[in-house]
Order: C-alpha cells, then sequence, then structure tokens
C-alpha cells in the first residue's frame, strides 16, 4: 500500500469563514486563499486511514480575510493578527481516525499545532470529508478563544470582538502531481 | 570527549526552526507571498477639518456629526467653557463608489451651507519603504441663509480643489500637505475671486486606539477672516467609529467657509471646544 499525497486545489472553491458574536455586533471574515497538503497512509481515505504514517499542514493567508468593511479588516490585521509579524495561521498535524458515514462520506478526526498570532496550541479538530473525483472536499469546524493566542481585545472601549471565535474551513484537494 | 559535544550542539541551535519537529516528506511548497497589506497613513477620511487621502472601502457609508462650541473655552464656568453653545452644527453622509473614490453631501447651520464633494485617491504606495498617499479632492458649496448685505443673494456659491500628500512617518507619525483653490471665500464680496490656502495635518498614534491630531490652515488675511486656523485634540478610534475632541481657533466647519480662515486669533483665549464622531456603515 503506497502512500499518496494530497495537495490543497488552489482553483477549488475553498473558502475560510471566522465568525465573532460579540454582544452588541456580530460579524464574520472570509478568504480563500488556503493553501497546504494532506499525506494519506494509503492511496484513498478508508476507516483504517490514521496514525503516524499520515500528516497535513495547512495554512491561511491571514491579510487577504475581508470582514466587508474596511476599517475592520485594518484592525483585525494591524491591531489584534498582527499579519506583517505572523502572515500565515497554520495546523499542521496527523489524522487520528477515519469513520464511513456514507456513501463516500467520511468523518476524519485529526489533532495538531494550531499556530495564530506566533502562538501554537494543541488542538483536535473534526472534518467531514467526501469524495470527490480524484480528490477529496473537507469541511471543518472548530473554535478557538483568542486569549489562547495572546490576541488582546480592548478592554477600555466597545467591545465589539468576542474571545470565542468560530472558523470553518472549506477546501478540495486534489493528488499531487509533478506540477502540481 | 565533551569539546567535539559543543559543537554538534551549536549546529543544532543553529537549524532553521520545523526541521527535526516533524519530519515533513511532502512534496508541497508554497505559492506565491501572502497577500500585500494596504497601505495605511492616516486611519480616517479627515483629520478634524481637512480632508485625508484615505478613503472607505467600496460601498461603504459615513456618517458624520460634528459640533463646534461658539463661546470661547474663557469665558468659564458660566457659559460651562463654551458647551452651553450656541453650537455650530454639522452634519455629513459619504459614500463610496470605488475603494478609492467616495462622494459626499455635508451640511452646516452656518449660513446653512450644503457641500456636495468628490475624493478620489491616486496613489497608495510604500515608496522607499515610506508609505505615501494622494488623493484629489473637489467641491462645491451653497450658502442658503446669508447675512443681509446688498448683492450677497446673488454670490452664495462657493467651491473649491484640492490637492492632499500624506506621507507615514516611523509607523506612528502621519502627515499631510493639502494644497488648496478656493473660488469666492468671502459670500460678503460682491466679486468672487479665487484664492490660495494651504492644509497641515499631523496625527501622532500612541496606540491601536488612541492618537493625537493637530491642523494648522495658512489662509490669507481678509476682512472678518483674519486669521490662520489652528486645531489639536485626541482622536479615539473603534472598530467603525472615530471620536475627536479638539481645541480650536476656529468654529468654521464645512469645507468652503473652513477654507477661508477664522476671525478669531490663535491665542488661548479664543480657542472652542469640538468635537467630531464618525461611523462607517455598510448595509
Amino acid at each position: 500500500m503506497s502512500a499518496q499525497e494530497y495537495h490543497v486545489d488552489r482553483e477549488g472553491e475553498n473558502r475560510v469563514t471566522f465568525r465573532s458574536r460579540a454582544s452588541i455586533e456580530e460579524f464574520e471574515g472570509v478568504t480563500d486563499r488556503v493553501d497546504g497538503y494532506v499525506l494519506l497512509d494509503g492511496e484513498r481515505l478508508t476507516p483504517e486511514t490514521g496514525g503516524d504514517d499520515t500528516g497535513f499542514y495547512l495554512e491561511v493567508d491571514l491579510a487577504s480575510l475581508d470582514t466587508g468593511i474596511g476599517l475592520r479588516d485594518r484592525h483585525m490585521r494591524d491591531n489584534y493578527l498582527e499579519v506583517r509579524d505572523h502572515p500565515y495561521a497554520s495546523y499542521e498535524g496527523r489524522i487520528v481516525a477515519t469513520e464511513v458515514v456514507g456513501d463516500g462520506r467520511f468523518a476524519v478526526s485529526s489533532r495538531g499545532k494550531l499556530s495564530i498570532h506566533g502562538v501554537t496550541r494543541e488542538v483536535e479538530v473534526p472534518c467531514e470529508v467526501e469524495a470527490r473525483g480524484e480528490g477529496y472536499r473537507a469541511r471543518c469546524d472548530f473554535q478557538v478563544l483568542l486569549s489562547d493566542h495572546d490576541i488582546e481585545i480592548p478592554s477600555v472601549m466597545f467591545l465589539k470582538l468576542a474571545n470565542e471565535i468560530r472558523l470553518e474551513v472549506e477546501f478540495t484537494v486534489l493528488p499531487a502531481t509533478p506540477e502540481r | 570527549m565533551t569539546r567535539f559535544l559543543i559543537p554538534a550542539t551549536v549546529l543544532i541551535l543553529l537549524l532553521p526552526p520545523g526541521v527535526g519537529a516533524q519530519e515533513r516528506t511532502a512534496r508541497w511548497q508554497r505559492s506565491g507571498a501572502p497577500t500585500e497589506v494596504p497601505v495605511t497613513v492616516f486611519h480616517s477620511t479627515q483629520s478634524a477639518n481637512l480632508p485625508t487621502a484615505e478613503t472607505l472601502g467600496r460601498g461603504e457609508w459615513l456618517f458624520e456629526i460634528s459640533h463646534r462650541f461658539l463661546p470661547a473655552v474663557s469665558d468659564g464656568a458660566g457659559a460651562l467653557w463654551g458647551l452651553d453653545g450656541p453650537v455650530y452644527n454639522r452634519l455629513a453622509l459619504s459614500y463610496a463608489v470605488a475603494d478609492n473614490a467616495m462622494l459626499g453631501i455635508t451640511r452646516s447651520n452656518l449660513q446653512d451651507n450644503l457641500d456636495l464633494s468628490a475624493k478620489v485617491r491616486v496613489l497608495a504606495s510604500r515608496a522607499g519603504g515610506i508609505p505615501v498617499m494622494a488623493a484629489l479632492n473637489a467641491g462645491v458649496a451653497w450658502n442658503t441663509e446669508t447675512p443681509a448685505v446688498f448683492g450677497i443673494e446673488d454670490n452664495e456659491r462657493q467651491a473649491y480643489a484640492q490637492l492632499i500628500v500624506d506621507a507615514l512617518l516611523g509607523e506612528r507619525l502621519a502627515l499631510g500637505v493639502t494644497p488648496t483653490l478656493l473660488n469666492n471665500p468671502r459670500i460678503a464680496d460682491i466679486d468672487a475671486e479665487t484664492a490660495f490656502a494651504l492644509g497641515l495635518s499631523g496625527q501622532l498614534y500612541l496606540s491601536d486606539q488612541a492618537s493625537l491630531l493637530a491642523e494648522w490652515l495658512v489662509s490669507e488675511d481678509r476682512p472678518d477672516l483674519g486669521h490662520d486656523a489652528g486645531t489639536f485634540g485626541i482622536e479615539l478610534e473603534t472598530g467603525g467609529h472615530f471620536f475627536k475632541l479638539i481645541l480650536t481657533n476656529s468654529a468654521r466647519m464645512n469645507p468652503t467657509q473652513f477654507l477661508g480662515g477664522t476671525p478669531f486669533e490663535f491665542s488661548a483665549g479664543e480657542w472652542r471646544l469640538g468635537f467630531n464622531v464618525t461611523r462607517v456603515l455598510k448595509f
């Protein structure tokens, strides 16, 4: 059984969304700039997939996040995420277990290091994965605490950013080829 | 033997971070650089009175309410340092038709001045590491409640055109120069003239939220408007608001009025309190 490497399809409909639900204001930020790879221990995803022979690395280009309001984007880039020092958020780890939940559909649990704002935390992230052609479509949904990543929320005025941020990451991977 | 261990330790320390932490067998490589962070000089689209080269993002609205308290701070507690009023009031609404262009309508109760303006940012670059921005700003205004002077009813329209050049020094100090042409600075004159004025603005960003601002307007000495206008104050910003609290020797706010100069000297006895509040909105 040979290992297979998959790469994020940059032309796929990738989408990273974060949602902040503070008491006064609710908003979300969106980008399609997610990239990275997934290593499987076999050709395809199976109920046996998981363990040290698997691996993945995903990164999000943070300066591309768009909340719909330019001023808020600037505050997010400059004050909270400090993207000039930390341009990417990344998640690197291994597949823990794979469960078949339907025809070509899987529930994949992952564990790894989530790095945001230069602060790395060990996390577990569940993903729904669907076989699509040669590749897969994945959707991962999880929460992060800004305080876990040393992101300070101004406490003096008008708290409009929640500490608990919901992240949704959707992306497509295709088998790696010499040119991809 | 210890001698040989030292170089090995040094070698490990010199390895780039990540090496050894996890063996990456993937052939994947990052394609291209991260998204470039847009240039910022002044955070707000205007200083206290002068415009900056900053514009809104496309589709965004900006609502403004500003006051200048007419009695001087030096009038003391009896006039609540000016807060008793009367006040000049200004309401404004702007809309960004593109990421670099915005239109505005502004009304001040001083002579019921109604102003229509357009601003286009023509440059935003980080030339030689210094963020620089430039914009063109122009407007026309009508004074619909004019003083009772013979001939003035026919001379209620004013106009202006400005070049705005801003630069950010040391990541914290924004400086702006605004050469201005002002048509019909004094509506009491029967004939309209075109005059030159020069706006200078500076803002020192102390933290993510607080900054100090200062403005100076060099204008021609003319009857009733014999002095340059100076302004200084603080600005607080949140995700969508800017609050400016200022002291100034000019109570005139709409562009054609402010740019003509002020009747008050720039001295502590003539300083007046004022504020601007703006809110960015998107529907």
